[in-house]
């Protein structure tokens, strides 16, 4: 290329013939690709610093209350903070709440995956550790054992295990769970209360319009805030709470 | 001809069309029902007919909750709850009234007609005119009284919230502490989930506490030693269901248990030995949901019934 210039610019009329007065070129039309290529890059960087500044200033002025400065991690002002990062925490979620839940079944068959995102949770802190568990075993069976035929879950996925006399934990295999409620209701009517069911996050692809809401007869699920997205209920519920976020 | 086949054809058609949109639409169809519905209501239908006792009489009360009710030696009805406690006489009728201080969750009346009540951590005693004689210090704050029995000098109160029954002399003295777990002596502990907790003494002269966590009944001498227990957990109308019951009890004819459950809503009664006797109420009886129905049986060995839900006494007698 810069052969080729100079070539243009070093060949010499024929003697004899009479030449134009040459005009100097501007300055730009005799710009050559790599001087354009630099301007295109210090361009860019200079655009880019002066965005990142301008981001800058706008945090000084308009997120004065940001604690880092920089990054969002969710603080106490995430609620009312401007910055874009803030609002990313304020996305909602969908969540079922077990106050107003019926245990009606219709969480496992209206999903859209399989089986249901809707899962029992155990609060622990709640469960009385009974033998005769209500939410364990079917009401009307005659022994109290882990026999199948006994068991309350349509797909067993509650196993039971001797603690000390005369108690019992039940924990929750949450790939066999398919959200049907039975145990939730079992607990509720002989128990405390201590099952309840939660749409589980890691599963749930939080369609825009929710399967389930649209067929819950009890008007139980809503939108609730990404960052704190379970509504169990109870003792310490909290602590189960935080214990999945 | 063939055109008139045409539209009768269509009209037919669309007759048949519509009958079935109108059935669709407005009948249920019994396969569309859900699979996952869990049905608790046939648990809870109960067969009245099955129950030797009937209901003859209602009494309401006028207080804003009602917990314990208790009988004296007259035929007295003696019901306490949140902030009163109401005196009825054997014919359903209001004697007294009066005001207390909080919450008395339970009530005895001894011999000699002092009123004693447990309210949340401390016992108070009064006379049936309304006068405080004694108010005793508070047994903890953790403390939840839900059932006091007397004989003689000797007063028991059951502590759901610690979980322990104390023995302790009528002038308010601790004498003993029954029921706290001890391998060595065979004492099982109690173990109480919720705060119904209830104990009485039988016409033997022994201490019978519900051990609702076990489902069972264990019979103490006054020094805490334990000489028997009794009880099934089931669903089934001769066992005790749920996490923890049964919640109330009361002595019929000297040594047969009345009981009562939460959860599935029955009163039952029971042998001195355990053996299920009789139904006296089935849970179709009661509102779903009700807890804590107190029992007292009378003089006429009636059995007094007192339904929290409704703010009644309920009276069974057996059925002629």
């Amino acid at each position: 290329m810069n052969q080729r210039n100079n070539l243009i610019f070093s060949v010499r009329p024929p003697s004899g013939v009479q030449t134009l007065k040459m005009v100097k070129p501007n300055k730009l039309a005799m710009q050559n690709r790599r001087d354009f290529l630099n301007l295109l890059c210090r361009g860019t960087i200079l655009t880019g610093l002066a965005a990142t500044t301008g981001v800058l200033a706008f945090r000084s002025v308009k997120g004065g209350n940001c604690d880092l400065g920089t990054s969002c991690n969710n603080c106490k002002k995430s609620d009312s903070c401007d910055l874009p990062e803030a609002a990313l925490f304020r996305q909602t979620v969908w969540q079922l709440d077990p106050t107003k839940c019926i245990q009606c079944g219709r969480c496992a068959e209206n999903c859209v995956m399989s089986p249901s995102a809707v899962k029992v949770t155990h609060v622990y802190a709640m469960c009385g550790y009974c033998d005769l568990c209500g939410g364990y075993l079917k009401p009307d069976t005659k022994n109290i054992s882990t026999a199948a035929e006994n068991q309350l879950c349509p797909t067993s996925a509650i196993k039971r295990k001797f603690v000390e006399d005369p108690f019992y934990q039940y924990t929750i295999d949450e790939p066999l769970c398919i959200g049907c409620a039975k145990c939730v209701k079992g607990c509720g009517a002989f128990g405390n209360g201590s099952l309840q069911l939660q749409v589980r996050h890691d599963r749930c692809v939080n369609c825009n319009e929710c399967s389930i809401a649209r067929n819950c007869p009890a008007d139980a699920f809503k939108r609730v805030p990404a960052n704190k997205p379970y509504l169990l209920q109870g003792i310490e519920a909290k602590a189960e709470e935080k214990n999945k976020v | 001809m063939k055109q008139k086949i045409i539209i009768i054809s269509a009209l037919v058609l669309l007759l048949v069309l519509i009958t079935f949109m109108v059935k669709d639409f407005f009948f249920n169809n019994p396969g569309n029902t859900n699979p996952y519905q869990f049905e608790l209501d046939n648990i809870r239908k109960g067969d009245s007919a099955k129950a030797v006792f009937a209901e003859t009489q209602q009494i309401k009360t006028t207080m804003e909750e009602i917990h314990g009710i208790a009988t004296d030696s007259s035929g007295k009805i003696y019901v306490s709850g949140k902030d009163s406690v109401v005196i009825f006489d054997t014919k359903g009728k209001s004697v007294n009234k009066f005001r207390i201080e909080g919450t008395a969750q339970c009530i005895a009346v001894s011999e000699n007609g002092k009123i004693y009540l447990g309210i949340q951590d401390h016992i108070e005693i009064w006379n049936n005119r309304g006068e405080q004689l004694a108010k005793w210090a508070s047994f903890g704050t953790d403390a939840v009284l839900t059932s006091i029995a007397v004989k003689d000098e000797n007063i028991f109160i059951a502590d759901a919230g610690q979980k322990v029954v104390y023995h302790c002399h009528i002038k308010g003295y601790l004498l003993g502490k029954i029921g706290l777990k001890d391998p060595a002596t065979g004492v099982p502990g109690f173990i109480i989930p919720s705060p119904y907790f209830d104990l009485g003494i039988s016409k033997g002269g022994n201490l019978w506490v519900v051990n609702p966590g076990r489902h069972s009944f264990e019979k103490y001498k006054f020094d805490g030693t334990l000489l028997s227990s009794w009880g099934k957990a089931s669903m089934a109308m001769e066992g005790f269901c749920g996490c923890c019951n049964p919640s109330n009890f009361a002595f019929i004819n000297d040594s047969l248990f009345v009981t009562s459950e939460k959860a599935i809503e029955r009163v039952k009664i029971y042998g001195a030995d355990g053996t299920f006797l009789c139904i006296v109420a089935t849970p179709d009886q009661f509102e779903a949901g009700t807890k804590g129905l107190d029992l007292a049986v009378d003089k006429q060995n009636r059995i007094l019934v007192l339904d929290p839900m409704k703010k009644m006494i309920r009276i069974f007698e057996p059925k002629k």
